[in-house]
């Protein structure tokens, strides 16, 4: 007896050394065979069994058996281990260079100037401003005489106009909408206009096409707070919290009182006498703003002596340029891809 | 406008430092764009004279001077042809520092040591001073020894102020005075040195002045005889020279200082030169031509206001004078114009002609009738102290100087409405340091009017007035809310809402968002080769454009998408590239009559897209996969679009799609025309798109329909079809012909080859059918296929 457990130590060993080199899926088939087999070496010892008196025929037995469950779960165990060694050599050969371009597109890009219209609207919207819009050739009435500048007011030298065939203009500023849409909706009122407007004008902050966004409010008992409470509200949002805002008197002939809106420059924050941003003055010109002019109230239809209300414009572009620290506003029309796609990377 | 500190020093006290009263001119509405130091860099210049002059003993015209500086005497030497001895000059020591920041030392010339030098106007950083060539002559009243840059005043400190249209008052010293009381505390206004007018009546006959238009309410004429014209001294040539103006001659800079100083224009005529002893003010006829004294000729309008004399036009008033009467080197007898003119005339009439002058500028922007008297009480002892003119008489007055009464009221309530508060005595304490006095008879607490003054043409509405407040006050000092009462919620509109959902999906397809200018040139046009009557090459022409390629309003978005990807593929650009751009563009109105309007601006959105250069990507685009995009671009906004053949004057003839959206063309979708590629250097296929966006805004939202529960069965045909038959026509035919289980027909292949028949291709489908209710039986689907074969087959199609 002790001379077949003998043998099933010994066979226990050989298939443990047999198993450790086997290194493909082929090997492994013969090895079982050799081992598991119908004429293997498991089948062989089970033979011997015969030769054993029947009282240790069964420990004997079952220590074979136990030994064939061992070896089979063995076998298992190594193909599986094999398979997905194999597979990997096959995955191995198929490596790729994951460092190639992309095939197709990527992501195109926004221009600066669209982004920052769509931010800006954005803003207002949450302030309950609606989106009203108008043409871009105008006419004389909508674009100064509806707004207090009669044709000899010499604040239509601030603004060279680009005029075109049949007496009419490119509009110089958002405001004819302002016109247009107190005409259409009447009082109460609350809109922003934003758009392409043109001036004969070109140098590096100057060109002859660029964007504003105009806003109105009319209503009953309109104050200068609501005027500042709305456009500080913009300028948080677009600049950051800790932007500060100051307002200097100023003149439009379709506001009054009239003022211009600074804010802290969104480069140095004041701190830099030689900033490039604010030329050290501390402080960016972003909007021009004021009550509504009687005058245009009555132009739009609007009772002055009932409504009241306040208006701004801003340069979108300039804004733009401040946000994304561009140098010159020409670049913005150009098409440059490789400019343009600047927004895409970042 | 440049303003003179130390001028301005003569008119108000002033307790603050400039960059105090600099910052508050620039918050109170009157920016100030520069603080200039026009005497920074100079150092130790003093006034001198020269004592002896002698020849250097070998250098050719260079002369030895020895100057008494008050400081002791030294030697230098000078080429200046004008020095003498006797004469004052500036005179700067080793040590002393000129203009441009040269620093003087001693000098040999030839064995004579020279010690500092004698000085131009140049050196000094006044070039406009100078009259003759040379050194700077000093008059003999000048303190010999004491320092020479504050007694020419240039230790003075310019304020470069920007005026807003509104403030003509402030293009004057006397205003800026009066605006700097009132937004500066502390400051106290001194009376202006006001020289009296002479009087009684002319020594000589002048018929007199008379007013024929109502645009001249004033107009009065001072007379000074004997003038001597020549430079004016020296100092007054540095004022003018300071506050921007070129120095004359004695009489033009006597009116130019009395006008800095008032802000009224003055005009000298030569009494000689006038056609006769009297001046008449009217309207310009139609036609009617004066040369001003520019030298141009001026073809005038009835809305000119015109100065004549004995019939014939004297000046353009208001805006330039007459070539014919203007002042020479030998006037000797001065009649000086001291006017008022309408406003608006000046304006339009200076406008018209492009004629911007000084008088025209401040009239525009409103001179007030009172300035004239006074004005023309300084000019002419400028003139007697300058020309050595006599005066007699006083001024011939037509008309009347006066400004009407005019009052403004303010209501606490308004103030309150404004600013949030309202603090009446604080508002008429305001209101009262810029001149306004209150009406205090008719005094009520919560509403007090005001008597205007007259200078403040500006103001005349309430609101003027809480202008003036709040300004000084500070808008700082309102609170900020977020403006109340809501009454609707935000609007985006369904354009708005349409382009983002646009430029989101096009972006996301690898398209770049452009911005092209608006205005393009003809020749940008041209190329798309426009057929007559298609009015896009008929373009709405700018009437006064920058540049040629500028000029005329785009009638497509293709010639700036195009022009742009030139430029990049000029600077090197090698990849592919896409680039759309959503904008509008303008058209010219086909019928005019019944749409009431000459032309129409619709929104588009345009693409191009450039396969690049890289050969690992050359195959990735073609017409379908610029197709896809324009499908997806539409499916975006809830559209499906159709694509049928069609044509465009710069599409390739077989490569042209018009888009379809509801039954309605909406645009293109090709390839450029091989012939126009090639004339621009494309190498490769560009393809390119148009929508009108009026036809994917607002369409109606997505809809879902509920899942299908039963199996879809599927069915392949393919089908011989000629060339010329497009696939859609095909799938439209199949689709009519399956009968109700039909859920999809999909074309999955296309193949032209050897086993086809010349003039034929093999198209196949992939026929879905399928049942809502229920799964297909075997015979339903037998049958609906079997319905589809026949009738292609009886409609001519090869089955194959």
């Amino acid at each position: 007896m002790s001379h077949v457990l003998g043998q099933v130590e010994d066979l226990r060993e050989q298939c443990r050394e047999a198993l450790a080199k086997i290194g493909s899926l082929a090997a492994l088939q013969e090895e079982r065979v050799r081992f598991l087999g119908k004429k293997g070496e498991i089948t062989r010892l089970l033979r011997t069994l015969g030769t054993l008196s029947p009282e240790e025929r069964p420990l004997v037995g079952s220590t074979v058996n136990e030994l064939r469950d061992e070896m089979e779960m063995a076998f298992d165990a190594a193909k599986m281990r094999l398979e997905v060694l194999e597979a990997e050599k096959e995955e191995e050969r198929g490596r790729l260079d994951v460092t190639l371009p992309c095939r197709g597109r990527g992501w195109g890009s926004f221009h600066p100037v669209v982004q920052v219209m769509h931010e800006v609207i954005d803003v207002f919207m949450g302030l309950g401003y609606s989106v009203a819009l108008g043409p871009e050739i105008e006419d004389d009435f909508h674009n100064f005489e509806a707004l207090n500048i009669p044709s000899y007011h010499p604040a239509r030298d601030m603004q060279d106009t680009f005029y075109v065939e049949g007496n009419r203009l490119l509009r110089t500023h958002t405001s004819p909408v302002q016109v247009r849409s107190m005409l259409r909706w009447g009082a109460p009122l609350r809109i922003i206009c934003p758009g392409k407007v043109f001036r004969r004008d070109s140098d590096p902050t100057h060109s002859p096409m660029f964007h504003q966004l105009e806003g109105l409010l009319v209503d009953r008992e309109v104050s200068i707070a609501d005027l500042k409470g709305s456009l500080e509200a913009f300028a948080k949002a677009m600049f950051g919290p800790e932007v500060k805002a100051r307002y200097r008197a100023s003149y439009f002939p379709f506001t009054e009182p009239s003022m211009e809106m600074d804010v802290s420059c969104v480069a140095c924050g004041g701190k830099n006498p030689s900033c490039r941003i604010c030329k050290g003055s501390g402080w960016l010109e972003i909007s021009g703003l004021g009550m509504v002019h009687p005058n245009v109230l009555r132009a739009g239809g609007i009772d002055p002596t009932v409504y009241n209300g306040f208006a701004w414009g801003m340069g979108l572009d300039r804004i733009a340029l401040l946000k994304y620290d561009v140098r010159d506003l020409r670049f913005f029309f150009d098409g440059d891809v490789t400019f343009l796609s600047r927004g895409g990377m970042r | 406008m440049l303003v003179s500190l130390n001028w301005l020093k003569e008119l108000i006290r002033l307790p603050a430092g400039v960059d105090e009263i600099a910052r508050r001119l620039t918050m109170t509405g009157c920016e100030v764009e520069e603080i200039r130091h026009p005497g920074e860099k100079l150092r130790d210049i003093f006034i001198g004279r020269v004592l002896s002059l002698e020849p250097h003993p070998t250098r050719e015209g260079l002369q030895v001077t020895r100057v008494d500086y008050g400081r002791g005497q030294k030697t230098c030497t000078t080429a200046a042809p004008n020095v003498a001895v006797g004469k004052l000059f500036p005179y700067a020591p080793p040590g002393g520092v000129l203009a441009d920041g040269t620093v003087l030392g001693v000098r040999d010339f030839d064995g004579v040591l020279s010690e500092g030098m004698l000085l131009s106007a140049e050196e000094l950083g006044i070039p406009d001073v100078e009259v003759e060539f040379g050194l700077l002559a000093l008059p003999e009243d000048a303190p010999q020894g004491e320092d020479c840059i504050a007694w020419l005043g240039l230790d003075d400190v310019i304020l470069d102020l920007s005026i807003t249209p509104n403030r003509g008052d402030l293009l004057s010293l006397v205003g800026i005075a009066r605006e700097l009381y009132g937004i500066l505390p502390g400051t106290e206004l001194l009376p202006p040195e006001a020289p009296a007018l002479p009087e009684g009546p002319w020594p000589i006959p002048f018929e007199g002045i008379t007013l024929e238009d109502e645009g001249c309410p004033a107009y009065s004429l001072g007379l000074i005889r004997n003038v001597r014209i020549g430079p004016s001294p020296v100092r007054a040539r540095v004022r003018v020279s300071l506050c921007g103006m070129r120095p004359i001659s004695n009489v033009v800079d006597a009116t130019n200082l009395a006008m800095l100083f008032w802000g009224q224009p003055l005009h000298a005529f030569d009494l000689d030169r006038l056609p006769a002893r009297h001046i008449t003010v009217r309207a310009a006829r139609k036609g009617e031509t004066i040369t001003t004294l520019d030298g141009k000729e001026r073809v005038l309008e009835e809305e000119d206001l015109l100065i004549t004399s004995g019939g014939v036009a004297v000046g353009l008033a208001g805006v330039m004078g007459g070539a014919n009467s203007e002042i020479s080197d030998d006037t000797a007898t001065v009649v000086l114009e001291g006017a008022s003119f309408d406003r608006v005339r000046i304006g339009r009439t200076s406008r018209r002609m492009g004629l911007h002058s000084e008088a025209a500028f401040r009239y525009a922007r409103g001179v007030d009738r009172t300035k004239a008297l006074p004005a023309l009480a300084m000019a002419m002892a400028y003139m007697r102290d300058f020309a050595g003119g006599e005066l007699c008489g006083a001024p011939l007055v037509a008309g009347d100087p006066r400004e009407p009464h005019r009052t403004a009221s303010l209501r606490a309530s308004t103030l309150r409405t404004y600013l949030m508060s309202a603090d009446m005595a604080k508002a008429s304490a305001t209101l009262e340091r810029f001149g306004f006095s209150e009406v205090r008879e008719r005094r009520e607490e919560a509403a007090r009017t005001f008597a205007v003054p007259a200078s403040r043409l500006d103001v005349s509405i309430e609101e003027d007035l809480v202008e003036e407040v709040a300004r000084v006050e500070g808008y700082d000092t309102v609170p900020a809310r977020i403006p109340p009462h809501l009454y609707a919620s935000a609007s985006l509109t369904t354009l708005m809402t349409a382009l983002r959902r646009l430029r989101e999906s096009a972006m996301g397809r690898g398209f770049v968002e452009m911005i092209t200018y608006s205005f393009v040139g003809p020749e940008d046009l041209r190329i798309l080769r426009f057929p007559e009557g298609d009015r896009r090459g008929n373009p709405i022409a700018v009437v006064n454009p920058i540049a040629a390629d500028q000029s005329v309003m785009r009638t497509s978005l293709l010639p700036g998408l195009i022009k742009a990807l030139l430029r990049n593929l000029r600077g090197g650009f090698r990849g592919p590239i896409r680039m759309f751009e959503q904008g509008k563009v303008f058209l010219r109105t086909d019928d005019i009559a019944s749409s009431g309007e000459e032309h129409e601006e619709p929104f588009y959105l345009g693409g191009i897209v450039f396969p690049g250069r890289d050969r690992r990507f050359a195959d990735d685009e073609d017409f379908f996969s610029v197709k896809a995009d324009v499908v997806a671009l539409c499916e975006a906004c809830a559209v499906r679009p159709e694509f049928v053949q069609g044509e465009e004057p710069f599409g390739h003839k077989g490569r042209t799609a018009r888009i379809r959206i509801n039954g309605k063309d909406a645009g293109y979708l090709l390839a450029l025309k091989p012939l126009i590629g090639g004339a621009l250097d494309l190498d490769a296929p560009l393809y390119a798109f148009e929508i009108d966006l009026e036809s994917l805004v607002g369409q109606v939202s997505y809809q879902f329909t509920e899942p299908m529960r039963y199996p879809a069965i599927y069915r392949d045909v393919s089908l011989l079809v000629p060339k010329g038959t497009p696939a859609a026509v095909v799938e439209a035919e199949m689709r009519r012909l399956a009968g109700d289980f039909l859920w999809d027909v999909r074309l999955f292949d296309v193949y032209e080859g050897e086993v086809i028949p010349e003039g034929y291709r093999s198209l196949a489908f992939s026929v879905a059918y399928r049942s809502a209710e229920r799964t297909l039986s075997d015979e339903e689907i037998e049958g609906s296929h079997g319905a589809l074969r026949s009738g292609l087959a009886a409609g001519g199609y090869a089955l194959r």
